[in-house]
C-alpha cells in the first residue's frame, strides 16, 4: 500500500484542474419541456361515461377489448386504474351533486398518462428508454428498457403499468398519446377521435389552455376555477376542467414544482464533470500520503 | 499476527439450515423466471418496488458499508491498529455487493438486459449513477480482494485433472497481479471510498423524484446526506456484529482491543446521523406526524428510538464499550436501525397516492431474499474457512 | 281455357316489367338522405347574441312552426364519417321537436354574422370538423349533435340519452358471420350465437328471463301454477 509522491501529485493535478473547470451553470435547473407540445383538454362536465374512448384506445393500440365494452351497468362499481391491458379507463364518482329531480349526478373521469411537461419517469429512467418528444408525447422504447420499474416509482399519477406475468420480456405499458397518429399531420388520438361529446379536445397545449381559461371565465358558476395540469408538477400535456374539486375525483393534489427538479439539481451540482468525486479522491489521496509518511517516520525512528 | 484460514469443520448443523433456505430460494427463483415476477411476488402497478429492492438491494448496500469505512480508517487515515478487521469487512462487502447484483438480476424484469445502462446513459437518472457506481465498485472490491486469494494460492496452485497443465500459468498470473496491485492498490482503496460515498448517498436521492409518494417523515431534501451518514455510522457496527458472530461461531477470541476503540468512533458517527435526523425533523416540522399511531409512523418511531437513540446512549457508557455482549447488542441495534431505515424508505414509507394498496411480501419473495442471504452466509463461512480472512490469534477452547 | 292461357302469358310477360319498376320510396326520406350528404360552406364568424336576444330576434323575423318544411332530417354527414363510422345515422324528427320546444333558439343558438344568411342556418354550417385549430372554442358536428340532444333530453327528463336510444349500431352482415350446417338443430344454433355473444349470454343468466320463479299466467296449461318459470320448471335450451 505505497502511494508514491510522484503518482500522487500527478493525480492531484488532474483533480484540481477539473474542480477549476466546474461550470457555474451546473446548479441552475432548467425545464426540458418542448416549446409547443400537443395536449388534450378533458372537460369532465361533458363526459357521459360511454367508455368509447376505452374501446377506441384498445383498438388503436392493439390491446384486448375492454371488459364489457357495451355494458356500463356494473363496470363502474369498482374504481379501476389503467393497467398493462388498458391504457385508459373511465371511472364514475358520485360526489353528492344532484340533478333537477334530486337524482345523484355522476361525474365521469377518464384517466391516462398525463404526458407531463417535465416527466418524473423520463428523469428517472436509468437507460433513457422514456423520452419526452417534441409533440409532447412521453414515449417508451422497449429496446432500451431493463425493467427496473423506477419510472413506476417516480410517476406522481401512478400511470405506468407492468407486464408482471411475462418472465423474460415484460414491458412497461402506458398511454402512447397515439404518437404514430399525432406525429402525422392532422392526426388525432384514438380516444379524442371517438368521443361523442368532445369531452376530449385535442390541440396545441397553449391553445387548449386559452380555451380552458376562457371557459372558466365565461362560466364562473359551472366550473371549479382551476385548470388541472396547467401547473401541477410543472404542467402536463393533458388538462382537466371540472365542476367538482379534483381531489374528490382521485386526481391527486400535487405541487407546482416539477418532480425531477430536486433530484436533478442535486445530481448535477454534485456530479457534473465528476468534480466532487475527483475532489474527494484528491483529498483522500493527500490524507493517505500524509498518514503513510508519518507512519514511515515513526517506523524509522523506532528502527533507529 | 497475520490472518489465516481457519481450516475448521465446515459442515455444521447451521450450515445445513442455510442449505435448506438456499434450496427454497433457488426454487422461488426458478418460479420467477418461468412464471414472471407477478407469479412469485405481491408487487403491483401501484407498488413496483418491494422486498427485493428494499432489502436485497438497499439494505444490502447499506450493510456492506463496513468495507469502505474500515478501509478508510485503516489505510487512508493510517490507523493500522484496525487492519485485522479490514479483511472480514472487505469480504462482507465483496459478498454483499455480489448479492446486491444477484438480487437486482432477480428483481429487474429483463435480467438479460442488465448491461444496457452501460450503453444507454441517462445522466439525469439517479439510478443510473447508482448502477454505474455499484458496477465499478464491485470490480474495485474484487481487485481489492485479489491479494487475499493470491496470498493463499501463490506458489501452491494445484488445479485438478487436465487443468493441472495450467498450474504454472495461473500461478504466474497470481504473482504478477499481486506484484502490480501492491504498487497501485492505493488507487483502488481511495476509489472504493469515493464510489461508496457517491452511491450510498445517491441511494437516498432515488426517492427524491417522488415527493408525493414517500411519507413526509422520511422525504427530505437531505435524504442523500442521511443515507451517507447512516452508511458511515453502520459500517463499524456491522463489522462488530459479523466478527462477533463469526468468532463466537468458530469459538475464537473476540478482538476487544480493536472493537472497543471502534465503538468510540461509532459514537461520533452515529451522533452526526442522529443530529441530522432530529434536526431535519425539527426544521421541517414533521414531528407532528410522530404520534399518528399508524404503522408508518410507528415504524419511524421504532427506527429512531431503538435503531439510533438507544444504541447511541448505550455506547456512551464505558461499561458497555468494554463488554462483549454490550458492544454486540448496541451494534446489532444500529445495524437493525439502519436496515429498518432502508426498509422504511423503500417499502413502509412508500404510499401510492391513488390506489388503496397494502403490501406484504409474498412467500416467494421472502424465499428469494432469505435464500440469497443464506447463500451469502454460506459463502462467507466457506471463505473464512479456506482463505486468510480472519485473524485468529488464539482459540478459546477446542 | 284460352282466356286462362292468355292471362298466364300476360302475367309472365308483366312480372319482369313489374319487378324492374321502381319500388316506392318515401320522398322525405330521400330528401333527408340527399341533404345529409351536403357539406355547406363553413361559417367563420357568428353573432355572439345571448339567448334572450336571439329568441326575440327569431320571433321578430316571424318564423314559426309553419315554416318548418322538412318533417325529419338524417343526422349524418361526410364530416363525421371522415373520422369514424360506428353507428347508423340518427333519424331526427325536426318538426316534432320544433313543436315540442316551440322555441327555435334552443337549437339555433347563434346566427352567422353575415346578414344575408338564413336566420336558422343548419348546424353543419358552423360545426364541422373537430379540433379546428383556427376555431378552438368551436366543437365539431358530432359533438354538437350529441351535446345538444343529450343535454336537452337530460334537462327535460324526456327522450333517450343512451347510444341505442337514437342510433342503430352498424351491425355487420350476419350472413357472412354465421357458420351453420344445413338443417342445424337448436343446440347448434345456440352454440353458434354464443360463439361471439358470450357476454350477452352471461348477462342473460342474471335476468328474470332466466331466473324467474313465480306464476306464468300466459303459459298455456300452466295458468294457475304459482311456481312455474325459467328458474324452476320451464325449459330453456340456453
Amino acid at each position: 500500500m505505497k502511494l508514491t509522491r510522484r503518482h500522487f501529485f500527478k493525480f492531484m493535478g488532474a483533480a484540481g484542474a477539473s474542480v477549476a473547470a466546474l461550470p457555474s451553470s451546473a446548479s441552475a435547473w432548467e425545464s426540458k419541456a418542448p416549446p409547443d407540445p400537443y395536449g388534450c383538454l378533458v372537460d369532465l362536465t361533458r363526459c357521459v361515461g360511454c367508455r368509447k374512448c376505452e374501446e377506441a384506445c384498445s383498438e388503436v393500440n392493439g390491446l384486448p377489448t375492454p371488459e364489457r365494452p357495451n355494458c356500463q351497468c356494473t363496470i363502474f362499481e369498482k374504481k379501476r386504474r389503467p393497467d398493462e391491458k388498458a391504457f385508459t379507463v373511465v371511472n364514475r364518482y358520485f360526489t353528492g351533486k344532484l340533478d333537477a329531480f334530486d337524482n345523484p349526478l355522476p361525474t365521469f373521469v377518464k384517466v391516462q398518462c398525463m404526458h407531463c411537461q417535465d416527466p418524473a419517469c423520463v428523469s428517472a429512467c436509468i437507460v433513457g428508454a422514456l423520452t419526452k418528444d417534441e409533440t409532447g408525447t412521453v414515449r417508451y422504447d422497449v429496446s432500451k428498457c431493463i425493467g427496473c420499474r423506477y419510472c413506476m416509482v417516480a410517476c406522481p399519477f401512478e400511470i405506468p403499468a407492468y407486464e408482471y406475468h411475462d418472465p423474460i420480456t415484460p414491458r412497461v405499458m402506458k398511454c402512447t398519446f397515439c404518437y404514430d397518429r399525432i406525429s402525422k399531420d392532422g392526426g388525432i388520438p384514438g380516444c379524442a377521435t371517438i368521443c361523442p361529446t368532445e369531452a376530449l379536445t385535442f390541440g396545441k397545449r397553449e391553445t387548449l389552455l386559452k380555451v380552458a381559461n376562457k371557459k372558466l371565465k365565461d362560466n364562473p358558476g359551472k366550473y371549479i376555477q382551476h385548470v388541472y395540469g396547467e401547473r401541477e408538477v410543472g404542467g402536463t400535456s393533458w388538462l382537466y376542467i371540472s365542476a367538482i374539486p379534483f381531489d374528490r375525483l382521485n386526481l391527486p393534489v400535487l405541487p407546482d414544482t416539477p418532480s425531477p427538479k430536486l433530484s436533478e439539481t442535486i445530481q448535477h451540482s454534485l456530479f457534473s464533470y465528476l468534480w466532487s468525486p475527483l475532489a474527494l479522491f484528491g483529498v483522500l489521496g493527500a490524507v493517505m500520503s500524509k498518514s503513510n509518511k508519518t507512519a514511515e517516520k515513526q517506523q524509522n525512528k523506532g528502527g533507529a | 499476527m497475520r490472518a489465516r484460514p481457519l481450516n475448521k469443520k465446515f459442515w455444521t448443523p447451521g450450515v445445513f439450515v442455510m442449505l435448506v433456505f438456499m434450496i427454497a430460494g433457488a426454487i422461488s427463483i426458478i418460479a420467477r423466471f418461468t412464471g414472471g415476477i407477478g407469479y412469485v411476488t405481491n408487487l403491483s402497478n401501484a407498488r413496483p418496488w418491494g422486498l427485493w429492492v428494499g432489502v436485497d438491494v438497499a439494505t444490502g448496500v447499506a450493510l456492506a458499508a463496513g468495507g469502505f469505512t474500515t478501509a478508510a480508517l485503516a489505510h487512508i487515515l493510517g490507523k493500522h491498529l484496525y487492519e485485522p478487521i479490514t479483511r472480514p469487512a472487505l469480504l462482507t462487502a465483496v459478498l454483499g455487493y455480489t448479492f446486491v447484483v444477484l438480487g437486482l438480476l432477480v428483481d429487474i424484469g429483463r435480467s438479460w438486459a442488465i448491461w444496457k445502462p452501460m450503453v444507454n446513459w441517462n445522466t439525469n437518472s439517479v439510478l443510473f449513477e447508482v448502477a454505474m457506481c455499484v458496477m465499478v465498485y464491485l470490480n474495485v472490491l474484487y481487485i481489492e480482494f485479489f491479494p487475499i486469494i493470491a496470498e493463499q494460492f501463490k506458489g501452491r496452485v494445484n488445479l485438478p485433472g487436465l487443468l493441472s497443465a495450467l498450474n504454472g500459468l495461473v500461478d504466474m498470473i497470481l504473482k504478477i497481479g499481486d506484484a502490480i496491485l501492491d504498487k497501485i492498490m492505493w488507487i483502488f482503496i481511495i476509489l472504493g471510498v469515493v464510489l461508496s460515498c457517491m452511491h450510498q448517498s445517491s441511494l437516498g436521492s432515488l426517492m427524491l423524484v417522488a415527493p408525493t409518494k414517500l411519507h413526509p417523515l422520511w422525504y427530505t431534501p437531505i435524504l442523500p446526506l442521511l443515507f451517507l451518514t447512516s452508511a458511515f455510522a453502520v459500517g463499524y457496527p456491522m463489522v462488530v456484529v459479523e466478527t462477533t458472530i463469526a468468532t463466537s461461531s468458530f469459538k475464537l477470541d473476540a478482538e476487544m482491543n480493536i472493537l472497543t476503540p471502534l465503538t468510540r468512533v461509532t459514537i461520533f458517527l452515529l451522533g452526526i446521523y442522529l443530529l441530522l435526523k432530529i434536526g431535519d425533523m425539527v426544521v421541517r416540522g414533521t414531528y407532528v406526524y410522530l404520534f399518528d399511531g399508524n404503522y408508518q409512523t410507528n415504524s419511524f418511531v421504532i427506527e429512531l428510538l431503538f435503531g439510533v437513540i438507544m444504541p447511541w446512549v448505550m455506547l456512551l457508557f464505558e461499561r458497555v464499550r468494554h463488554s462483549r455482549t454490550g458492544i454486540f447488542t448496541a451494534a446489532s441495534l444500529i445495524v437493525g436501525g439502519v436496515a429498518l431505515n432502508r426498509i422504511n424508505v423503500f417499502i413502509v414509507g412508500y404510499q401510492p397516492p391513488l390506489s388503496e394498496n397494502v403490501y406484504f411480501p409474498a412467500p416467494g419473495e421472502l424465499m428469494v431474499t432469505l435464500g440469497l442471504i443464506a447463500t451469502l452466509m454460506f459463502i462467507y463461512r466457506f471463505a473464512v474457512t479456506y482463505l486468510p480472512v480472519l485473524q485468529a490469534p488464539k482459540e478459546v477452547s477446542t | 281455357m284460352i282466356k286462362r292461357i292468355i292471362f298466364l302469358v300476360t302475367c309472365l310477360i308483366l312480372t319482369p316489367v313489374l319487378c324492374v319498376a321502381e319500388v316506392w320510396k318515401a320522398p322525405d326520406q330521400e330528401r333527408a338522405k340527399e341533404r345529409a350528404k351536403e357539406v355547406v360552406p363553413f361559417v367563420t364568424e357568428y353573432k355572439n347574441d345571448d339567448q334572450i336576444t336571439r329568441r326575440i330576434s327569431l320571433m321578430d323575423t316571424g318564423i314559426s312552426i309553419q315554416d318548418v318544411t322538412d318533417t325529419y332530417f338524417l343526422l349524418d354527414s361526410p364530416i363525421i364519417k371522415k373520422r369514424e363510422d360506428h353507428y347508423e345515422p340518427v333519424r331526427f324528427s325536426h318538426k316534432r321537436h320544433a313543436n315540442l320546444t316551440n322555441d327555435c333558439s334552443k337549437c339555433h343558438h347563434y346566427r352567422p354574422k353575415d346578414d344575408t344568411a338564413l336566420e336558422t342556418t343548419r348546424c353543419s354550417a358552423c360545426h364541422q370538423d373537430s379540433f379546428n385549430p383556427d376555431h378552438p372554442e368551436r366543437i365539431g358536428l358530432k359533438a354538437a349533435y350529441h351535446q345538444q340532444c343529450m343535454a336537452c333530453h337530460q334537462e327535460q327528463a324526456k327522450g333517450p340519452v343512451d347510444c341505442k336510444g337514437c342510433h342503430l349500431q352498424n351491425v355487420p352482415d350476419h350472413k357472412e358471420l354465421v357458420n351453420l350446417p344445413d338443417n342445424a338443430d337448436p343446440f347448434q344454433v345456440t352454440a353458434e350465437c354464443l360463439r361471439c355473444h358470450d357476454t350477452q349470454a352471461e348477462d342473460m343468466l342474471t335476468t328474470a328471463h332466466w331466473l324467474w320463479k313465480g306464476p306464468s299466467p300466459y303459459t298455456t296449461g300452466h295458468r294457475k301454477d304459482i311456481m312455474h318459470g325459467k328458474g324452476t320448471t320451464a325449459l330453456n335450451n340456453y
